[in-house]
């Protein structure tokens, strides 16, 4: 894994562009992961502590850090053929990772949803019959704009 | 690998894996536009003139708009996957109205992640509990089955863990 994550700022950017990208191919899929940071940050106790609390890591000692990533998918142009939904251009695979650090785990998710509702246009749009509905509630958070 | 009915139940379903197994398990959202298939532009096509055809002759209702044959079909998939037990969650829906619920979800599994503790969750009581209402019985033992079973093999999984290291 390439170590060069992005702070979170950047990768909110990225984020968004890699959304445009796919509504401007009007197609594409864009990946998001998160899980928790192990990698060089805790280190892992010895054998014999791992004997005697085998569920050691359900609780640490101090709250971890989560690692986001997203990316897109690669495609690549199939020559020689012509039937229909072969016709794709190359894509170049983008990959995009930052680590978020416990304190600013609700802030980034309030930026996080707003990023993705706003990105994920595709979806279809609330059924007009249906009438309003407790649909925002959970992530009204004015403050945060995002570029 | 099941799709469950509801996001309050993945929800529940996950944040039970990821206390079972917290620095193994991960959540990879999907979202998705795809374009339809030919197969899929010829059945949408058949399905709207029958559609039409239907509404015609019998009441005079008001056609729904048909949508469009070509039009992409977007999706958003999450998917809760721990690698040590091999269970896998997943969820999927069309709707963009959900995006917002399901992020807060990501959000309140995210801090079981890191660790913290829990916060007061009575923003989402009440949707929780239409969730609740009619979980079947057939899926709580599905699930209930696996994390009973990474709770016993947590001594295998570590030793891979530290070897990995």
């Amino acid at each position: 894994m390439a170590g060069d994550h992005l702070s979170n700022d950047d990768f909110f950017a990225q984020l968004t562009n890699l959304f445009e990208h796919n509504r401007n191919k009007s197609h594409g899929t864009v990946y998001l992961t998160q899980k928790r940071l192990t990698y060089a940050e805790v280190e892992i106790p010895s054998p014999t502590k791992i004997v005697d609390d085998p569920l050691w890591d359900l609780h640490p000692e101090k709250p971890l850090p989560v690692l986001i990533r997203a990316s897109n998918n690669k495609s690549s142009k199939r020559s020689g053929t012509d039937r229909p939904g072969t016709d794709r251009d190359n894509v170049e695979k983008i990959k995009l990772s930052t680590v978020v650090q416990p304190d600013k785990l609700d802030a980034f998710y309030a930026r996080y949803a707003e990023a993705c509702k706003s990105g994920m246009s595709g979806l279809k749009k609330r059924d007009r019959k249906k009438g309003k509905k407790d649909k925002k509630k959970k992530k009204a958070i004015p403050g945060e704009t995002k570029g | 690998m099941p799709y469950f009915k509801t996001n309050t139940e993945w929800y529940e379903q996950s944040l039970l894996l990821l206390k079972a197994r917290p620095t193994t398990t991960r959540i990879t959202s999907k979202y998705s536009v795809l374009k339809p298939t030919p197969s899929k532009v010829l059945k949408r096509q058949k399905y709207a003139s029958k559609h039409a055809a239907k509404s015609a002759s019998s009441t005079g209702s008001p056609a729904p708009q048909s949508q469009n044959p070509d039009e992409p079909t977007a999706t958003f998939i999450l998917k809760t996957y721990d690698p040590v037990s091999g269970t896998c969650l997943q969820y999927e829906t069309t709707k963009g109205a959900e995006v917002g619920r399901l992020i807060g979800s990501l959000g309140r599994l995210g801090r079981h992640m890191a660790a913290l503790p829990e916060v007061a969750e009575d923003l989402s009581a009440p949707a929780d509990i239409a969730g609740i209402s009619t979980p079947t019985v057939e899926k709580d033992v599905k699930t209930g089955a696996p994390v009973a079973e990474q709770k016993a093999g947590g001594g295998g999984g570590k030793k891979k863990k530290k070897g990995k290291k």
